[in-house]
């Protein structure tokens, strides 16, 4: 217990003894993992938006009216039949004119304009709302729709909407890891950096332990410890500011209804200590790093064999 | 208890600091390596202590080859051997007691063990008021009897002193032979580099005389200069 406790002094000794460049390195931390953290986060955002989207309908078949233009009277219902026997619809229903209608007085119902243009409803067109089993398929069931040109007027599709999120988040993303993978890096830099600093500030330190027989060990895990906590505490940083930046948003876009900015505590949780673990490893590796020169002059000359073979006489 | 074999140091540039030494220092003894720096003094020292590696030969502790031995076990080899050198290396922000416990809590000694350690060998040392005080508030003397004590504290077999005297008064560094001689006494092997010619003729032990690396002479109750010399 006693050694573990002298350790962990050692270790906070060298954090409070350069608080600067402490600093720094656990900015480092914070910056790369918070960015990726953030990007992360974009990320759960779309995919909870879209998922509301696939929730939805995909694909809206607007009809041409029965018995006109030479569409034959039964010709909806024949679609609607055929249309829910393919493998790629999970579920497709038909809106009426009345149904078209009210949903006309739902979506304007609160500005008399619209509906002093509309001057009849009849002209509402009849559509077939269609869900698909996986969003990427919209475009067979569109080409399969395409060869009924006379029952149909127009196929509208928020499959491709929902493309273009996907498209616009991956370019999101890739940034995203990108920006992360440089600063992820120049955050170990930084903390070998520290941790070298360290050494060389306690380095009277380190030679009388090594003089009174202390193991290696034992004078590396203080500055293991210091970088471990730095990656932990920039880490948590990290985490906590992006927690607290999604929350803001969430409770900035609480009246708006087209778009789910609320992302789950569970979200959080789960990345959370991924991202915590990441930062753990980040600070030993920078650690292992800055010890590194010093792991290999600790042990005060290669065995004889050795040398003998490096040096000749 | 120490014993180098055919011993050649060589420094990286080519400087020869010890060529082909032989010595056996057997169990209790006191020893002077003495002769003008540059001799080799200090390089022995540093090779017993496997601060630096041998270029050729053998150097056996306790009956073991330190040259052959694995880095990770040097620790255990600077365990058994107790070191003061001229500089004292104190930690100048911790206090004498401190300064002494260091080596046992680096060693994980529980604190229920250094305490009574470090009053004993501070009682030893003659600094048992004093352990409050940081090295800058002692005198030289004083600080080098810490630095005895922090390399007695842990009770090794051997004591490696390289110019322990070097920074005192005479009068200073009698005190601090007298104290390294009741080390002695106690059957813990002293060898102790110096050009401390009134120490050494004093004391009465063997002597080993170095020049530019060779054992030049071996004496078992020597001057600091054989008669011819002087």
């Amino acid at each position: 217990m006693s050694r573990v406790a002298f350790l962990l002094r050692e270790a906070l000794v060298n954090l409070r003894r350069n608080v600067l460049v402490v600093t720094g390195a656990v900015l480092a931390v914070f910056i790369s993992l918070g960015l990726a953290f953030g990007a992360l986060a974009v990320n759960e955002l779309v995919r909870i938006n879209t998922v509301a989207w696939q929730e939805g309908v995909h694909v809206i078949v607007w009809l041409n009216d029965e018995g006109r233009d030479g569409v034959p009277t039964d010709a909806h219902q024949a679609l609607l039949g055929e249309v829910q026997g393919w493998d790629e619809v999970a579920n497709a229903y038909y809106v009426d004119k009345t149904a078209a209608y009210d949903e006309f007085l739902e979506i304007f119902g609160d500005d008399p304009d619209m509906i002093d243009a509309l001057e009849n409803p009849a002209a509402l067109p009849t559509s077939i709302r269609i869900e698909l089993n996986d969003i990427d398929l919209y475009q067979t069931v569109e080409f399969r729709l395409q060869q009924q040109p006379q029952l149909i007027q127009k196929i509208s599709s928020a499959a491709q909407e929902i493309e273009q999120i996907s498209a616009v988040s991956s370019v999101l993303n890739f940034l995203g890891i990108g920006l992360s993978i440089v600063l992820g890096a120049s955050a170990v830099i930084l903390i070998a950096n520290t941790i070298r600093l360290a050494i060389y500030a306690r380095r009277d330190e380190v030679s009388i332990m090594k003089l009174v027989g202390a193991s290696n060990w034992f004078i590396r895990v203080p500055f293991l410890l210091e970088g471990l906590i730095e990656g932990l505490v920039g880490a948590a940083l990290a985490v906590f500011s992006v927690w607290v930046a999604g929350r803001n948003l969430a409770g900035a876009a609480e009246g708006i209804r087209l778009v789910n900015l609320q992302i789950p505590n569970a979200f959080f949780l789960r990345w959370g200590i991924v991202f915590l673990l990441f930062g753990a490893a980040a600070g030993v590796l920078g650690s292992l790093l800055g010890l590194s020169r010093y792991l290999r002059e600790a042990d005060g000359g290669r065995p004889a064999g050795a040398r003998r073979a490096l040096e000749p006489v | 208890m120490i014993r180098l074999e055919d011993v050649t140091k060589v420094y990286e540039g080519g400087t020869v600091a010890v060529r082909d030494v032989s010595l056996d220092i057997p169990k209790g003894e006191f020893v002077f390596l003495v002769g003008p720096s540059g001799s080799g003094k200090s390089t022995l020292i540093r090779l017993m202590l496997r601060e630096e590696g041998v270029t050729r030969g053998v150097i056996y502790v306790a009956g073991k080859d330190i040259t052959a031995l694995p880095a990770w076990k040097v620790p255990f080899l600077r365990r058994s051997i107790g070191t003061v050198f001229q500089d004292f290396k104190l930690l100048p922000n911790k206090t004498v007691v401190e300064n002494v416990a260091f080596a046992l809590e680096v060693l994980g000694r529980p604190r229920s063990v250094i305490t009574p350690q470090v009053e004993q060998v501070l009682d030893l040392v003659g600094l048992a008021d004093k352990g409050g005080r940081y090295p800058r508030q002692l005198s030289g003397g004083e600080q080098q009897r810490v630095s005895v004590a922090r390399a007695f504290v842990n009770r090794p077999p051997i004591m490696l002193c390289d110019e322990p005297t070097g920074n005192l008064d005479p009068a200073t560094s009698v005190g601090i032979m007298k104290l390294l001689d009741r080390i002695n006494r106690t059957g813990t092997t002293v060898v102790m580099a110096t050009h401390d010619h009134a120490i050494v003729d004093a004391m009465q032990r063997r002597v080993v005389q170095l020049s530019n690396g060779n054992v030049i002479r071996d004496e078992v109750s020597g001057r600091y200069e054989t008669m011819a010399e002087q």
